[in-house]
């Protein structure tokens, strides 16, 4: 079989003794009519790849669902989204590829450096490569791959990205993927060892369907303590009640927080052993636990998701880290602030998520939706203010009053700062 | 908890009732003016209380006094002798609290007191004066038009506030 470069890409030897073995493993279409395959370079991050057509029973017995990003790494996860087996479309997919539908555009990378036995590493169109090997009793039809070589792990992430983009696959995919090409296994391990993720488990790939800790939400914990501690550095016990503290949320999807990557390029390496972080990590999971079986064993109060992890909204969770990294030069009211709120028998969990839910100010519109239930700057600024103020005792319950007046205080200082006094 | 714009919409509610109402419309047109004040004092004193909840050393004694509704006394006594503090609840004025509020928050430098808003909200009072205070020698002339005037001018005091404190124009 003849193999020839497209003009845009830059001759390798290397690759193509990699797709002359890749022909001789796998029996393609191209092979049995003996065509000229033609090897293309990305303009943008320069991999290589072939397109061809391979019979659905031999692809079936050589595709692995599980590629990872970091291929040698053998603590590296699986990448992918989970695969929804369940969904209509899979289902119409299946009903298509049993009835002898050909599917085009399956993004592989050609990879025997684990699983050897299937080096056919899926990154685009896993319920297709899913459906094509569930239906190869009923039709055994050529479909068509898009088959990559050598790539490195940057490549290999921009492929996953590229090939997913379109497939409303989630930020929280994007944030996993770009999470562990970018810095490793850090932020995974950082969970794993504070309690957020078991010994062996990843991020979920949807945070909205999970009720775990994802990759945004364990980098915006991580950004706001530091940014806490920076700026409680510089202000004095007495000052600390007549500021607004502007927690911040880590940008998520396909390109990598700038405020995250800086902590990172920083502090990598101290993360897992920085002693202050590590305690309010543990302290803030103490919350979320206590929170989440208050509300799920209490039939005071709605068992609603919501509500069950209310500290993992991310207004709460960034105002309570903020305030973990403020506090830490001021000891006292860093235990009260790791102290849980009290319950009673009128607030059964400590978070009162539903006066949480039902609270409103005068100045917010009619359709806000309460405390605690957006990503917006100033949910977060009323989250960090009701932590401060709680700080400031020990046996403080967050009810409505209390709620009330966090809130006014925030209200009110943004009113004086914009200074007309 | 009730808010300003539930007794806005419960005023509204009342003056609608009174429209259908043939014969006596009074029953309808009085609690409609109350809400209409009862909102503004609602507004307001929330705004106080934002305040009023802040660090005290941000605002002068006699300002606390005024978000608190407190008396300021000097004492001449125990401990504190010499000094002035807060002491019992002491009402404040709606209309002084709204001056006090627009001239400590906003950037708004000009008389408005001779303004329509003003006298609006001034015969709006004074209604509502007559209801809460009644003499048999005070007749009360109500209408559906005038309810409707003085929810109006209880919306626009409240929007009045907003844009110069706040600095926003609130939806009702």
């Amino acid at each position: 079989m003849k193999i020839l470069f497209e003009e845009n890409a830059k001759k390798s030897e290397k690759i193509e003794k990699l797709v002359s073995r890749f022909f001789k493993k796998v029996p393609t279409l191209e092979n049995k009519l003996d065509v000229p395959m033609v090897i293309f370079q990305d303009g943008v991050n320069n991999s290589y790849y072939i397109k061809c057509q391979v019979l659905a029973r031999i692809a079936s017995k050589i595709i692995d669902l599980n590629a990872k990003i970091k291929a040698k790494d053998p603590e590296s996860f699986r990448a992918n989204r989970e695969l929804m087996l369940k969904d209509t479309t899979y289902l119409k997919m299946e009903l298509d590829a049993a009835n002898g539908r050909e599917f085009n555009d399956i993004i592989v990378e050609y990879n025997s450096e684990y699983n050897a036995d299937k080096p056919l590493k899926v990154w685009g169109g896993q319920h297709r490569a899913h459906a094509i090997s569930g239906a190869i009793n009923s039709a055994n039809r050529y479909h068509g791959f898009k088959v990559y070589f050598d790539l490195n792990e940057k490549q290999r992430t921009e492929v996953a990205l590229i090939s997913n983009t379109n497939m409303g696959v989630s930020d929280d995919t994007f944030d996993r993927m770009l999470e562990e090409t970018t810095f490793g296994n850090t932020l995974r391990k950082w969970c794993q060892k504070i309690g957020f993720l078991g010994p062996k488990e990843d991020f979920p790939d949807v945070g909205s369907r999970s009720e775990k800790i994802t990759v945004k939400l364990a980098r915006s914990f991580i950004v706001n303590y530091y940014m806490g501690l920076d700026k409680g550095k510089t202000i004095k016990s007495e000052e600390l009640d007549k500021n607004i503290y502007d927690p911040y949320v880590t940008e998520t999807g396909v390109s990598i927080d700038s405020k995250y990557a800086e902590i990172m390029s920083e502090k990598r390496n101290k993360i897992l052993s920085d002693k202050s972080l590590i305690e309010a990590g543990e302290k803030f999971l103490e919350l979320h636990r206590t929170q989440y079986e208050a509300v799920k064993g209490n039939p005071k109060i709605r068992n609603r998701k919501a509500y069950r992890n209310k500290a993992l909204v991310i207004s709460v969770l960034c105002g309570w880290s903020y305030i973990a990294g403020l506090l830490q030069n001021h000891r006292a009211r860093l235990l009260n602030h790791y102290m849980i709120p009290k319950t009673t028998s009128k607030i059964p969990d400590p978070l009162n998520a539903e006066e949480m839910s039902n609270f409103k100010h005068d100045s917010d519109l009619p359709t806000y939706r309460g405390l605690g239930t957006r990503q917006s700057a100033k949910d977060m600024q009323r989250l960090a203010q009701v932590f401060l103020a709680k700080s400031l005792s020990d046996t403080c319950t967050l009810d409505k009053q209390f709620l009330q007046k966090a809130v006014s205080t925030v209200v009110g200082l943004t009113t004086l700062k914009r200074g007309y006094v | 908890m009730l808010n300003y714009r539930d007794y806005l919409s419960y005023s509204e509610k009342y003056i609608q009732l009174a429209e259908e109402e043939s014969l006596d419309k009074l029953k309808f047109l009085i609690p409609s003016i109350l809400l209409s004040w009862i909102a503004i004092e609602s507004f307001i004193n929330n705004i106080m209380d934002d305040f009023g909840s802040l660090p005290e050393d941000l605002f002068e004694l006699h300002e606390r006094g005024l978000l608190l509704e407190k008396k300021v006394i000097f004492v001449d006594h125990g401990g504190e002798m010499g000094k002035f503090k807060l002491d019992y609840r002491e009402y404040k004025r709606l209309g002084e609290k709204i001056l006090f509020l627009i001239a400590k928050f906003s950037n708004l430098n000009k008389p408005y007191k001779g303004e329509s808003l003003w006298q609006n909200f001034e015969d709006l009072r004074d209604t509502r004066n007559k209801i809460l205070h009644p003499r048999r020698n005070i007749e009360l002339e109500l209408t559906v038009e005038k309810a409707y005037k003085y929810l109006e001018t209880s919306k626009n005091i409240i929007q009045f506030v907003s844009t110069n404190v706040w600095r926003k124009k609130i939806s009702f």
